[in-house]
């Protein structure tokens, strides 16, 4: 039965492997897919979901009076606080791999609240010494080759200064990889440059204890509740999901597509094998003479369509998986993605289920037509 | 030359193949024209928006109206260029306007950022296009607002007589707003001191909005502004910056639609591949007769490549067609310049469609060329001997 199977597949091996090459493209496409949506919307926090982020309640534009870092610090719980500012900016010109994330930030209280960097003790006080310096993540200085003492110029544009800073340090998140593709320099830099306004953007808090969360939210928030500058407080995973929410309904967009690349697969998966099986209409009677079941005959052609669906799927998955690392530049450059593709043995699982799935349903119909094909006419059909 | 009927009808008589290579083919076109459509509806929104005449003048270095500001004296120095227009009236067509970003919530719970822009009488001036639909204007120093169309759907308190908190103030919505399907439609508007007092930046302008005397003194206007070192400013015709404003925010659908579609065509290029393989291999025989009457080797591989085409256009337009009912369909995303949200409707544009078709033509050819090349490479002898 088996061999019958295989001889099947391999009399019009072309055909074979058109059908298995578009399974594997349909496949592949579907885990790219699934990658991105999981990339965008499972945020890791590599602190255990203890990290909180404080911003101003009408939104990001607003910013927050320096003074609040202290007050937020002596809440109950929290073991750290650093100030965090989005300069964006541009690097050379507006190429996507000369966009990275700038950030300026308190060199005493950074690596306090970001305990996942990995920065060599000198490094720290070489930047903590110069104003104008800067560390960036490994694979951000290996990606524009910069060595410790190189200077570089950031033009400013939501901030209107330009900055001119030097590599003091270059740091590794060996738990989320993906933070490395950001640069760090000193916020009093960026006061000094704006003339002391006393503001800050963000700041982040890092909790001793997850389960604080709440009540560290609730008595944050309730601080300044009378104040000029109200706050919003909500976890890390909250805040960059908030960024995905933005662009739309993502899960929407990308089901649909996915839908479709489903539905065009099966057809064309349907569509071969249902050549496939018409082409032997006269076999399928021959080997009904011969003694053979309808149950059999349905079998067979079903296990042809599946091991196709199969093997383009496996096909697919493995493409979809070499393929991440080439992605990842230019997904993050898109500005919603902010963290690594990664593979997945349970979404692996699932793409190639879907295979075999298509792969089942294609071979149903022409199995269905095979074993109701009765035998005279089958045999007429020769001639 | 084999008569194109020929072709048409060899595509009926093997009618389920034809149609199931057809639809599959149908399925990439509506994936391109869906995410494209996206695309399409930001860029036709964002080009309603603009105005040749019209110059948006913003802080130099900034790139837009969120990251722009500067001192409300600004203005005065602004409106006395001589290149700005009057209107009947005698008043200068200028408006000095600010833009805040305020997070509302979404009827499904979600957030966004919502625009909210600082205007004085001037502004409408300068947009004819503004046109009160529900409701009426707002009265300055009143605490109201009026809401472009696209919002009272998408965030419960935006509706007609709805409160909200802007900043430190309850405003009341008391007029809805179209834009001739521009983005202003996304926006809330109220009076320029009313809200600089809500979000506590009083005095200050985001951005300012001239309307030159004439076309001709645009580009006048323009380097009036740039060449006076004081103002450290920068401005540009409106569409230009409306341009800036699609290309970010549509790039990311425009690489996605691309990306699937391309990626897409490939697996359909394989299922047009074998059912033109199969349309050969059941007709040797009559290829065999076509060679046979006198037909040239280069007559049979153009009738199946012309097959092809045939079969690629029939998907192409059903794609098209399928995807004609995502027009108007509203959706809303984040203006990557601003950063604040923009609603639109999906617009499946002519160009968007003739893509679409384009690309099935295509997938069908590419996948009906290898079928068709070995049809007619094929001796006339064996072609009629294996049948």
């Amino acid at each position: 039965m088996t061999r019958l199977v295989w001889r099947n597949l391999m009399r019009n091996k072309r055909r074979t492997i058109l059908t298995i090459g578009s399974v594997a493209i349909a496949i592949f496409l579907l885990t790219l897919l699934a990658a991105v949506l999981q990339a965008m919307t499972e945020v890791e926090d590599p602190t255990g979901a203890s990290r909180l982020v404080a911003r101003n309640r009408i939104s990001l534009t607003f910013q927050l009076p320096e003074a609040y870092g202290q007050r937020l610090a002596s809440i109950p719980d929290v073991e750290a606080v650093t100030p965090l500012d989005w300069f964006q900016g541009r690097y050379k010109d507006d190429r996507p791999e000369n966009f990275f994330p700038r950030f300026s930030s308190d060199p005493e209280t950074l690596l306090q609240a970001f305990p996942e960097f990995v920065l060599p003790p000198e490094q720290l006080e070489a930047w903590q010494a110069d104003r104008a310096g800067f560390i960036a993540g490994a694979s951000l200085a290996e990606a524009q080759g910069w060595e410790l003492g190189d200077t570089i110029t950031i033009e400013g544009d939501i901030y209107p200064v330009d900055l001119e800073l030097t590599l003091r340090g270059i740091f590794r998140a060996p738990d989320s990889p993906s933070q490395e593709r950001a640069l760090y320099f000193q916020d009093r830099y960026l006061e000094e440059a704006m003339d002391n306004p006393g503001i800050v953007g963000l700041y982040w808090l890092l909790l001793d204890d997850p389960e604080a969360v709440p009540q560290v939210i609730q008595q944050a928030e309730a601080m300044f509740e009378n104040s000029p500058a109200q706050l919003r407080v909500e976890t890390q995973e909250a805040f960059v999901l908030s960024f995905v929410q933005m662009l739309g309904n993502v899960r929407f967009l990308f089901g649909s597509i996915g839908l479709a690349i489903v539905v065009s697969i099966l057809l064309i998966t349907a569509n071969t094998m249902a050549m496939a099986a018409r082409e032997r209409t006269s076999e399928v009677a021959v080997l009904r003479t011969l003694g053979f079941r309808k149950g059999q005959v349905v079998t067979m052609v079903v296990l042809e369509a599946v091991a196709v669906g199969l093997v383009g799927g496996a096909l697919g998955v493995l493409l979809a998986n070499l393929a991440f690392g080439a992605l990842q530049p230019a997904l993050e450059a898109s500005g919603f993605v902010f963290q690594a593709l990664a593979a997945d043995a349970g979404r692996a699982a699932a793409a190639v289920a879907v295979g075999l799935l298509i792969g089942l349903v294609a071979g149903l119909v022409p199995a269905w037509n095979a074993a109701r094909l009765r035998i005279v006419d089958g045999l007429r059909q020769v001639a | 030359m084999i008569p194109i009927k020929y072709n048409v009808r060899s595509l009926f008589a093997r009618r389920a193949t034809t149609l199931m290579t057809v639809l599959s083919i149908a399925f990439v076109v509506l994936v391109y024209v869906g995410v494209l459509a996206l695309a399409g509806g930001l860029r036709t929104a964002f080009a309603a928006s603009g105005d040749p005449q019209t110059v948006l003048v913003l802080r130099d270095g900034a790139r837009s109206e969120t990251e722009s500001g500067f001192a409300s004296e600004t203005l005065r120095l602004l409106s006395n260029l001589p290149q700005v227009a009057r209107d009947a009236e005698g008043n200068l067509l200028a408006s000095g306007e600010t833009l805040h970003l305020q997070v509302l919530q979404r009827l499904d719970g979600t957030e966004a950022n919502v625009s909210i822009r600082g205007v004085e009488e001037g502004a409408f001036h300068l947009r004819p296009q503004i046109e009160i639909v529900e409701g009426r204007r707002f009265e300055p120093g009143t605490g109201e607002i009026i809401v472009g169309a696209n919002l009272p759907s998408r965030y419960p308190a935006l509706s007609l007589d709805g409160r909200v908190q802007l900043g430190r103030t309850p405003f009341q919505v008391v007029g809805v707003f179209e834009s001739g399907g521009g983005a202003y439609a996304s926006e809330i508007w109220g009076d320029v001191r009313d809200l600089g007092d809500a979000f506590r930046r009083p005095n200050y302008y985001s951005s300012t909005r001239l309307r030159a005397a004439s076309r001709s003194d645009v580009s006048a206007l323009i380097d009036a502004i740039e060449s006076d070192q004081r103002l450290r400013l920068e401005a540009l015709p409106e569409p230009e910056y409306y341009e800036q404003q699609t290309e970010a925010s549509a790039a990311v659908f425009i690489y996605l639609g691309n990306g699937l579609a391309i990626l897409m065509a490939f697996g359909a290029c394989f299922a047009a591949a074998n059912t033109m393989y199969a349309q050969v291999s059941v007709r040797r025989k009559e290829i065999g007769t076509l060679r046979a009457l006198g037909f040239k080797r280069r007559s049979i591989l153009a009738a199946f490549v012309l097959e092809a085409v045939v079969l690629g256009l029939l998907a192409g337009g059903l794609g098209a067609l399928l995807a004609l009912p995502l027009n108007g369909f509203e959706t809303g995303t984040v203006n990557n310049l601003t950063f604040s949200e923009i609603t639109f409707g999906l617009r499946t544009t002519p160009g968007i469609l003739l893509g679409g078709v384009l690309l099935a033509t295509a997938t069908a050819v590419i996948g009906g060329l290898p079928p068709a090349i070995s049809a007619s490479r094929q001796k006339i002898t064996d072609l009629l001997r294996q049948a």
